[in-house]
Parts: structure tokens; C-alpha cells; sequence
């Protein structure tokens, strides 16, 4: 009786998972920051704690992403 | 190329009725609504430099709610003044997309004018064989025949195919004069959806298919639907992204720089930074300026087929115009009879007014009344009579007399030819009366019987008032103009030089247009045309600006890439000044956005690193960095929306050459908008409250 109803929400959070792109994006990107936050607490020593580095990491990340953006904005402005 | 009648709207443009006012009410309000709506990621991502303060924005947002979240924080007030910065910077953004809301707005009050005028109306469709069925209008396909008698609205645009009615065109051209519509002409066979037959009936062919018909063209223009950056906007995107880049670039490694001379900033105040040098002013009205100059073209009651076209407008390097029509007022009327040959000037009106009986031209028509006003009368039977009708390669139209007789009048040669053809001879005083009429800037049509010339008919032309001065303006602004006619060498010189016109092509044919125009656009020239015959499609699809006639045939509206709904062929010399100035609002907003980070840059970083020993360029003496920070950002804020009329307005269009305009531009908007911010932010500094 359960199954049903489950298998239609794993289907339709399939679905929309593929529709949609940007929770996908942030999801990686909160991803990738598994990586870089333990590099930037490592770098800082003792001056930042574990969320500001994770949040500084994120930050770090966004940059960059917004960088790249740009750079294809740049060279691909009919996208946009 | 055969002189037709082009009706010509009279008084000044501005006093003109055109398309019906546009209801601007509750305009604000749905532009507040839609600059919120435009919040949306997926719409703000295709602004990058808004996108960025939107970015910024949520990071300076989360700064508020915990100041320490990038790293611990000294100092006082850090949530208060990083509350104010995301404000700020929400406003910037809500401003921004306020001023593209705004000209949108404007666009589809102007969209929802044009629907009302195209209801779903019933159509008498007419059936292979020869019923007729009521359908609705929406279910019309190309190919369909259908029939419309006075009071119906014409359910889509179409081609006459039978009958003669009047038409009244004012729900699309504001024009309250019917006009007269009937097969098988160059003009007015063509007819508008949701415009009303007031007379008679017609038989029209219908041309477009639902959704495809000129209003619906032009409502999805001007709405924004069929929008697509041309390429001076995308050139310009490309440069303000790379400067964006080049700022972002700059803030991100600023922090390490700031620790080495121990000024520590914040994140808040390094996303202040980046905000204030990035272009915000040109990048937040950069659609608004293209949006508006879409709206100001479809004012003019001219349909472009893209922005592009509009934009290619502004880039005109030669006007191609018609002499006729355009140059000189459409009807050429008869002023004089010239007798030759020994004849007196009652038997030149006779012939004359034989060899017109036929023509419905204004000037057949013209030729008629001034042979009645000499007392001559036509002495035969007409419905035994035959008319010649004028065509291109014969260049003369006439009559066959029951008797058998053939009366001809056309341009002289064509007339010696055929007098020669019938055996005659051609009198020696022709060549002294074509050279007399050719002089006084006329248009001299012979005259003959079989194979003898009776005379000469002077055809007078008048040039249209103000056209020398626009000519004047266009050649200060670096567009040469030239003008095409059918006309002799001599008549065409008189009028060019009357005109003001910079060159002419005379005994032109069709197919001089399009050589004109490959000419010019092998020198590297952009042209721009008008036309409104069949034998013009070719050259309207080879221009690149062809504006053609809504009276014109359907061939040629299809290959031109605009149309104009009054029919009045010297709008081409306001398309090129709305285009023109497009392109220097666009010129003039970047200069004064880019030049504005030169006080923005003063006032945030000497007061950041004053630490750093360059507090001496504090030159405005700013109270502290976070008022200085604030003071610039609100002025970056408030900018926008200051300049949001100038953007839909446009800026003042002055006909002056390219150096002289870049001079103009860089000093105005260049000097002013380096003085203008250093001024502001100042002002700001002193009014607010915070130390």
C-alpha cells in the first residue's frame, strides 16, 4: 500500500531533480566545499573556527563561480 | 519605379494622429510589481552586472544577521552598517529592475492598444465551391479566400482579390480618411487585420496566418516577446562583464594586500567596493535604453521585424530614396500644354485628353481637368475606345480610338520611338521644349497621334517643404542621400539640386536600386531604402534597412525588414534619427557610468586604507570610511532611477557629425559624470547621520 505513493515521490523528486538545475548546483557546490572549508581551516590556524571557515570556503567558491559566469558571459553573451 | 500615388499624412509628425494613446494607468504600480518579480535568479542571471549586487546582496545579508560569519569582526555598529549596505544594495537591484519594468511596461500598455483592435470577429469564408461559410476569424489559414462587406471588421491581413470598397485604417494608422483599396495595383490592394470596410465589399486573399499578421508582429515587439539583444547591446555586455570581471578580480585579492598594511576589511565593505566600481548605472539601464528605443520606433507607427533593424537605423551610412512620393509630393499635377509642330495649344489639350481617358492616375486625372479647362471635350465613343495602360518597359500609356487611330502620351523618347515606329517624323522643336519643361525641375511627357507629336505636357513637381534642412541635417551627421527616378538627366539634376540631395541616379530601372545599393555596400556602407512595388522586394531584402509601405504589396512588406503603417516613405529619415539616438543614449549612459567610479573609487578607498598613509586623498573629506562607503552606495542607488526618464526619453538628438558628437558626449556626460558623483556623495556624506 506504502510502496506506491513512494515510488511516485522518488519519481517525481527524479523528475524535477533533472527540470531543475540550480539545487543541483548548490548542492555541489555545498559538496565541494566538503573539500576546500578543511583546507581553508587549516590555512587560517587558530583564528577561524570550523563554521566561519566553512562559510568562508563557500564564499571562496562563489567567487569563483561568479568568475567563471562571467567569463562565459564574456565569451557567450547571446546566452544571456 | 512607375510614379504612384503615396498618400501623404499632412502638418507637422508630432501633431499626427497615430496609433491610439496607450493607457499608462497603474503603469507604476505593475512595474513595482514586476522589478520584485525580476527578483527571480533565473531572470536577475542575465544581467551580470546586476547579478552581481545580487549576489552581493545576500552575502551582505547574511553579514547582518552574523557579522563574525567570514571571520571575527572589531568595531562598533557591524550589524547596523551592514543592514544598511544590504538595503542599499537590495534597492540598487529593485531599481534596476523598476527601470526595465517601467519600459516594458510602456511596451505592453502599447501591446494591449493594438489587441484591442484585433478581436476574434466572424469571417465569411468562402468554399471551393463557391459558398459561403461563417467561421471564426482565428481559424483563417494562409491561401483562405474570404469575403467582407461595409461595416465588417477584416478579419486578417490579405490581399484584394475582387471588388473596390473603402477602407478605414485608423484602429493601426490613427489616419480618420478612409482609404480606398482594389485589386491588382501595386498599392492598396493590401489590407490589415482588425481594420473595418466602411464601403462596398471585397474579396481578399487571406496572407498570414493566426498569430502571424502585422499587429500581432507588432504587439509581440513591443511587448519584449520577440526580443533578442542586437549586437551593440551584446558588444556592450561583453565590455561591462569584463570590467566586472576585472573589479572582481581586484576585490577578491584585496584582503591579503589590506592585512599586509594592517587594515583589515570586512566582507560587507569589500562587496561595497566591488558594487561601487562595477558599471551599475549603464549595466541596470542597459535594456530599459533598448526596450524604450523599440517603443519609440512602434510610436511611429513603424513596424520593425527586429531590434536589429531599429539599431541598423542608427548606423545608416546612405539614404536610397524614391524621387517620387518621397523627395517631391506623390501627385505630379499637368501645368502647361507645349505645342509643337505647328499645332495650336487647343489640339495639344485634345490629344492629351484622349490619350488620358483611360488613366485613373493622379496625374491621367490632372491632365484631363487641365484639357477641359481649355474647352477640350472627348469626341468619341468611349465604350468602343481601348485603354493602354502604363507599364515600365514602354513608359507611355494611351488610347486606341474606335476609329483606329492610337493616342499615346509618355516620356519623350519612348514617344519619338514609337512616333518613328508608325513612320513620322519627330518634330525639331521637341528636343528645345523636353530641355525647357527638364530646366524648371518638370517632367515632360510628349504627346502624339499615330505618328505625329502634338506637344509636350509639362508635368510640375514640387519638392516637399523642409526636406533641404533634413538633408542639411543628414549630411552633417555623415549620411549621404541618393535620389532614384525614372526621370531625364536634366529634371533629375534640377530636383536634386532643389532637394539638397547629394547624388541622384536619372532613367532609373528597377534594377539600379539594387545595383545603387550593392555599390554602397561593397564601399563598406550601410543602406537603408524605402519601396512599396513588387520590382522594389529584391532591393528592400538587399538594404539593410528596408522600410516598406503599408499601402504596398504584400512582396514587398515581406522582404523589408520594417513597415510603416502611414505609408509615408520620408519617415526612413526619423527612423534614422530614432536609431541614432538609441545608439548615443546607450554611448552617452556608459561613458557617464564608467566615469562616475572615478568619485566612487575616491571616496571609498583613501577613507578604507587612510592606515595605509593615503588618507590625503580623502579629497572630499568624507567623515569615516563607513559613512563614506554608505554615501557612495546610496548615491550608486539613487543614480538609477534619476536617470531612468533620460533612458526611455533618450537623449536630446542633435545632428552632429560622429567627432563632434564623441566630443560632446565625452564632455558631457565624460566631465559631468566625474564632477556630478563627487558633488553627490559628498552632499550624502554631510546629510547623513552616521560617524
Amino acid at each position: 500500500m506504502r510502496s506506491r505513493p513512494t515510488t511516485q515521490t522518488i519519481s517525481h523528486i527524479w523528475s524535477e531533480w533533472r527540470r531543475q538545475k540550480l539545487p543541483l548546483y548548490l548542492f555541489g557546490l555545498l559538496c565541494f566545499n566538503l573539500v576546500v572549508a578543511p583546507a581553508v581551516f587549516a590555512a587560517a590556524g587558530e583564528t577561524l573556527s570550523r563554521t566561519q571557515s566553512y562559510a568562508l570556503g563557500l564564499l571562496g567558491i562563489v567567487t569563483v563561480a561568479l568568475s567563471i559566469y562571467l567569463f562565459v558571459d564574456m565569451f557567450q553573451p547571446e546566452r544571456f | 519605379m512607375k510614379s504612384k500615388p503615396i498618400k501623404i499624412p499632412t502638418g507637422r509628425r508630432d501633431t499626427r494622429k497615430h496609433t491610439p494613446k496607450a493607457n499608462m494607468t497603474g503603469l507604476y504600480q505593475r512595474a513595482i510589481r514586476d522589478a520584485f518579480r525580476k527578483l527571480d535568479p533565473r531572470i536577475a542571471i542575465r544581467n551580470p552586472v546586476m547579478f552581481i549586487v545580487w549576489v552581493g546582496t545576500i552575502v551582505t545579508a547574511l553579514v547582518t544577521i552574523d557579522p563574525n560569519l567570514f571571520g571575527s569582526v572589531q568595531g562598533e555598529n557591524q550589524r547596523l552598517l551592514n543592514g544598511l549596505i544590504t538595503l542599499i544594495l537590495f534597492l540598487t537591484v529593485l531599481f534596476a529592475n523598476f527601470a526595465e519594468a517601467v519600459a516594458e511596461g510602456r511596451g505592453k500598455a502599447q501591446a494591449d492598444t493594438l489587441r484591442s483592435t484585433r478581436s476574434d470577429t466572424l469571417a465569411r469564408k468562402m468554399l471551393p465551391d463557391g459558398s459561403i461559410q461563417q467561421v471564426s476569424s482565428t481559424s483563417l489559414r494562409r491561401g483562405d479566400q474570404v469575403k467582407v462587406i461595409a461595416g465588417d471588421m477584416i478579419p486578417a491581413d490579405g490581399e484584394v482579390i475582387a471588388g473596390i470598397a473603402s477602407v478605414d485604417e485608423s484602429a493601426i494608422t490613427g489616419e480618420s480618411a478612409p482609404v480606398l483599396k482594389q485589386p491588382g495595383t501595386d498599392i492598396a490592394s493590401s489590407v490589415t487585420g482588425g481594420t473595418r470596410i466602411v464601403s462596398d465589399e471585397l474579396t481578399i486573399k487571406i496572407t498570414a496566418d493566426p498569430g502571424q499578421g502585422f499587429i500581432d508582429r507588432m504587439i509581440s515587439l513591443v511587448e519584449g516577446a520577440a526580443r533578442t539583444k542586437t549586437p551593440n547591446e551584446i558588444a556592450l555586455t561583453v565590455l561591462l562583464a569584463v570590467l566586472t570581471q576585472v573589479f572582481l578580480i581586484v576585490v577578491a585579492t584585496t584582503p591579503p594586500l589590506a592585512n599586509y598594511v594592517n587594515t583589515p576589511t570586512t566582507i560587507a565593505i569589500l562587496i561595497s567596493l566591488l558594487v561601487a566600481l562595477i558599471p551599475t548605472t549603464i549595466g541596470g539601464l542597459l535594456s530599459a535604453i533598448g526596450i524604450a528605443g523599440m517603443d519609440r520606433v512602434a510610436q511611429f507607427n513603424v513596424i520593425a521585424t527586429s531590434g536589429r533593424a531599429v539599431e541598423a537605423c542608427g548606423d545608416i551610412n546612405t539614404l536610397v530614396l524614391d524621387k517620387t512620393g518621397t523627395i517631391t509630393l506623390g501627385n505630379r499635377l499637368a501645368d502647361e500644354f507645349i505645342p509643337l509642330n505647328g499645332h495650336t495649344v487647343e489640339e495639344v489639350a485634345k490629344v492629351a485628353l484622349a490619350a488620358s481617358a483611360f488613366d485613373e492616375t493622379p496625374e491621367g486625372r490632372s491632365i484631363v481637368a487641365l484639357a477641359e479647362r481649355l474647352g477640350a471635350r472627348i469626341d468619341f465613343d468611349r465604350d468602343r475606345a481601348e485603354g493602354v495602360e502604363f507599364s515600365a518597359r514602354t513608359r507611355m500609356s494611351g488610347t486606341n480610338l474606335p476609329n483606329g487611330r492610337e493616342v499615346r502620351k509618355g516620356a519623350v523618347d519612348a514617344i519619338a520611338s514609337f512616333v518613328r515606329s508608325r513612320s513620322g517624323k519627330v518634330p525639331n522643336d521637341l528636343d528645345a521644349a523636353y530641355e525647357r519643361v527638364s530646366r524648371l525641375g518638370g517632367t515632360p511627357l510628349a504627346v502624339c497621334q499615330e505618328g505625329e507629336i502634338y506637344g509636350v505636357i509639362y508635368l510640375k513637381d514640387i519638392v516637399k517643404p523642409g526636406l533641404r534642412d533634413r538633408f542639411d541635417q543628414l549630411r552633417r551627421m555623415g549620411v549621404k542621400t541618393i535620389m532614384l527616378t525614372g526621370d531625364n538627366r536634366i529634371t533629375a539634376s534640377v530636383i536634386a539640386k532643389e532637394a539638397g540631395v547629394d547624388d541622384f541616379i536619372a532613367e532609373a530601372t528597377p534594377e539600379a536600386k539594387i545595383e545603387v545599393i550593392r555599390r554602397e555596400q561593397s564601399q563598406g556602407k550601410l543602406v537603408a531604402m524605402t519601396g512599396d512595388g513588387t520590382n522594389d522586394a529584391p532591393a528592400l531584402a538587399q538594404a539593410n534597412v528596408g522600410l516598406a509601405m503599408n499601402s504596398g504589396t504584400q512582396a514587398a512588406k515581406e522582404a523589408a525588414n520594417m513597415v510603416d503603417l502611414d505609408s509615408d516613405p520620408t519617415k526612413l529619415i526619423d527612423l534614422v534619427t530614432i536609431g541614432k539616438q538609441l545608439l548615443i543614449t546607450r554611448g552617452a549612459l556608459t561613458t557617464f557610468s564608467i566615469a562616475n567610479d572615478i568619485a566612487k573609487y575616491f571616496a571609498i578607498i583613501p577613507t578604507i586604507f587612510s592606515a595605509a598613509g593615503i588618507g590625503a586623498l580623502n579629497i572630499m573629506g568624507l567623515k569615516s570610511p563607513q559613512s563614506a562607503i554608505l554615501s557612495a552606495l546610496i548615491y550608486n542607488a539613487l543614480i538609477i532611477p534619476a536617470l531612468i526618464p533620460l533612458a526611455l526619453t533618450g537623449v536630446k538628438f542633435r545632428p552632429l557629425t560622429a567627432d563632434q558628437l564623441l566630443r560632446r558626449n565625452i564632455l558631457l556626460y565624460g566631465v559631468g559624470g566625474v564632477i556630478a558623483p563627487f558633488i553627490a556623495i559628498k552632499l550624502i556624506d554631510v546629510i547623513i547621520p552616521f560617524s
